[in-house]
């Protein structure tokens, strides 16, 4: 009997064994909609994680940015079959947070891996904490801020130097209040006959709406009162920043109807002095640099101030989890979400190589950051300046205020419609579209 | 096309083994089984589901209440419903002629090749291949405002896509220059089809002149497929929503929306789910009422 017994409890032993001692990580499913430079850093982000311990093995799968990802999220919400843990915008909170589609994540879970709502920055955290007042429960958060990003100015210095508007500080001269700034330009297109500034105006939704609001926020102009969607100032400030815009271009100042990858070759190409564009398109720079392949020097600074106070359109990544009702999280997948998390956030300067500002106090002033160019030319200057859409669900990422901005406002940047047509049309689909 | 004058002349032995085959359901359910089931579940089912939806309020994931009929009495005083029905009619306008006629006339050219006809032919149906993605990019820089190549060959500076007067023609040419390579196919097929002895017996007689021989040989010979073809194209081309999608999304200030479209912006992009099933059920009507008609007018033969 003793005999076959123990080869049998040896059996065991052997198939058993590897799996006590060693348990097959943990698996953890990932959505998020980050292409391009962005996509690269995440990857890296989520090897690194996954090389780090053996308890958790991350799968991060890349879905289209935009409404079609929160259209996924809802809808695998509902379905009960999402991810354990996605990306998001601070902008679509509003929106996210009403149809019910976040978990919050409170203040101790976050201490239990070593973060709290203080470690970040506050800004971002006020921000957040009025869309769950608002929206869903007070005092949560629905998402761990991962970045602010931000409208920056790129600048060739070799053009800027030919046109004489270039500082011994190796910045741009001349780019304070808008008459000033408008001359710059104008200087800058007689001496060296390339254009001015390169912005994308055609297919990309966003780009016209990020510039149009960089400068209504500097007019002081807002489209919210009270916590609701207000127009008022539309006619007014809307108007005469929708102006500005439409007069660099009629002076041939700005491109428009220029296609994002065609914006944003005209810069890399050497043809265009300044590019007004996100901080994302930071590392396209530093790789072109860095492989020898970009024909001058250039510089990123962040938006001037053209008219009564510093502003520019900004908007924040977050780490979020899908706030799935039918099968919840495990208390171990949480432990494992908040562990990624934790480890994400410590390790925001790979994430900053984005061009982002991390959301993370330690890492937004720990010296890795203060060392890295060009971060280091805007980060601090961006940061003080950031503005953020209004709180209110038409808002958003991607969403219907980019379409009925394309649609009705940018025409009017090439004179096909008059700017009061363009105005009233645009309030009357936002109004539409916000019941 | 000829496959449909043979369906009356069933031989006499089909028609016999057909009725043994009704005669026995033990054998002809699981027969046709995997085919029911599969029609239930991915046409009946959703069709069912839409028809329900459009009674109420939900959202985008079908979560919603019972409004009654309040979803039609809305799309009735919808403005914007009207004007995009406006734009789709402008598009089946652009469309439906033109994109026959062209087919026919490539088709007349293929037919009167007498070398490289069969490569003439697969070059005509070769953008038809193309999935709609690729023919829009291809089009979106060849239209370029900046550096595309027809506004840098007629020295032009153009938006194509995002002036009001040209979005809507420029995206119907789009659409013509993709699917013609079919009508070109139908055509040759329904030309080649009839005996070059009419054509033979029409000039002993003493016809004269391609023109005459068009008039009273090709013309009614060829109606069987240039009915059916008008009939395909306006179904089809009442369902726009690719092309629109990828090229304008419906803009400069709504002028190329389309009812599909705006379907897709009700119910994706505003969650409202339930009025976007009435759209959709709305356009269903739609093309199901002018199919009839045209069916019925143009006497389709093959259908």
């Amino acid at each position: 009997m003793r005999k076959p017994h123990s080869k049998v409890l040896i059996l065991c032993l052997v198939l058993a064994g590897p799996a006590v001692l060693s348990a097959a990580p943990l698996p953890i499913v990932s959505w998020d909609f980050l292409g391009g430079g962005d996509g690269v850093k995440w990857t890296q982000l989520v090897n690194d994680f996954n090389a780090s311990q053996s308890a958790y093995q991350v799968t991060s799968t890349t879905l289209p940015w935009g409404v079609e990802f929160y259209t996924r999220v809802h809808t695998g919400v509902v379905a009960g079959e999402t991810a354990d843990v996605m990306t998001y915008h601070l902008s679509h909170f509003p929106t996210g947070i009403k149809m019910g589609d976040l978990r919050p994540i409170s203040d101790a879970e976050l201490k239990s891996v070593g973060l709290s709502y203080k470690d970040f920055n506050p800004t971002l955290v006020a921000y957040s904490q009025a869309d769950s007042k608002a929206y869903g429960k007070d005092g949560v958060l629905y998402g761990v801020p991962l970045d602010t990003h931000t409208v920056v100015i790129y600048y060739n210095k070799d053009l800027l130097t030919k046109a004489g508007v270039l500082g011994m500080n190796g910045k741009p001269n001349g780019t304070a209040g808008i008459d000033t700034f408008t001359a710059t330009l104008k200087k800058i297109k007689d001496a060296t006959g390339a254009l001015p500034i390169t912005t994308s105006s055609g297919n990309d939704t966003g780009g016209p709406w990020r510039l149009w609001y960089t400068l209504f926020s500097q007019m002081g102009g807002t489209l919210v009162k009270n916590g609701k969607l207000d127009l008022s100032a539309m006619d007014t400030t809307g108007k005469k920043a929708l102006q500005t815009f439409h007069d660099w271009a009629s002076q041939g100042l700005i491109n428009t109807d220029t296609d994002y990858g065609a914006a944003v070759a005209l810069f890399t190409s050497g043809k265009a002095a300044f590019m007004i564009n996100g901080n994302w398109e930071v590392p396209t720079m530093v790789d072109l640099a860095k492989n020898g392949k970009l024909g001058f020097d250039y510089g990123v600074m962040a938006f001037p101030k053209l008219f009564d106070k510093g502003a520019s359109f900004a908007d924040s990544h977050e780490l979020a989890i899908p706030n799935n009702m039918k099968n919840p999280l495990s208390a171990e997948k949480l432990k494992g979400v908040l562990t990624f998390i934790a480890y994400v956030e410590k390790h925001a300067d790979v994430w900053a190589g984005g061009g982002h500002l991390p959301a993370y106090l330690p890492v937004l002033n720990g010296k890795e950051l203060a060392a890295m160019s060009p971060n280091n030319q805007y980060s601090v200057d961006a940061a003080k300046i950031v503005s953020f859409e209004p709180n209110t669900p038409v808002f958003g990422v991607g969403g219907t205020i980019y379409t009925a901005f394309t649609n009705f406002m940018t025409p009017a940047l090439t004179g096909q419609i008059s700017i009061d047509d363009a105005v009233s049309q645009f309030k009357n689909e936002v109004t539409k579209l916000s019941m | 096309m000829s496959h449909a004058v043979e369906i009356t002349d069933v031989p006499a032995d089909t028609r016999r083994s057909r009725k043994l085959r009704t005669g026995n359901p033990a054998v002809a359910i699981p027969l046709l089984a995997p085919f029911l089931v599969l029609f239930l579940a991915f046409i009946v089912y959703p069709t069912v589901r839409v028809i329900m939806l459009s009674f109420t309020d939900a959202d985008i994931a079908g979560v919603g209440g019972w409004i009654g009929a309040r979803n039609y009495a809305r799309i009735v005083r919808d403005k914007d419903f009207w004007l995009a029905l406006w734009h789709t009619v402008y598009f089946v306008l652009l469309t439906v002629v033109p994109n026959t006629l062209i087919g026919l006339l490539f088709a007349f050219l293929v037919v009167r090749m007498k070398r490289f006809r069969g490569l003439a032919q697969a070059l005509f149906f070769l953008s038809y291949v193309l999935p709609v993605s690729v023919v829009t990019q291809i089009w979106l820089w060849v239209l370029e405002k900046n550096y595309g190549i027809i506004n840098y060959i007629f020295t032009l500076n153009v938006s194509w896509f995002r002036t009001a007067v040209p979005a809507m023609p420029a995206t119907a040419f789009v659409t013509v220059w993709w699917t013609v390579g079919f009508n070109v196919l139908m055509f040759v097929a329904g030309l080649t089809a009839i005996p070059r002895e009419y054509y033979e017996a029409a000039s002993l007689d003493g016809a004269r002149g391609g023109f005459k021989l068009f008039r009273f040989i090709t013309w009614p010979l060829l109606w069987p497929v240039t009915s059916l073809v008008l009939v395909l194209q306006l179904i089809a081309q009442w369902q726009i929503f690719n092309q629109v999608y990828l090229l304008t999304f419906g803009g400069p200030f709504n002028r190329t929306r389309v009812v599909l479209l705006y379907m897709y912006q009700q119910a994706f992009n505003q969650q409202h789910g339930g009025y976007g099933a009435t759209i959709s059920m709305a356009l269903f009507l739609i093309i199901l009422v002018t199919s009839i008609v045209q069916i019925r007018v143009l006497r389709v033969r093959a259908l």
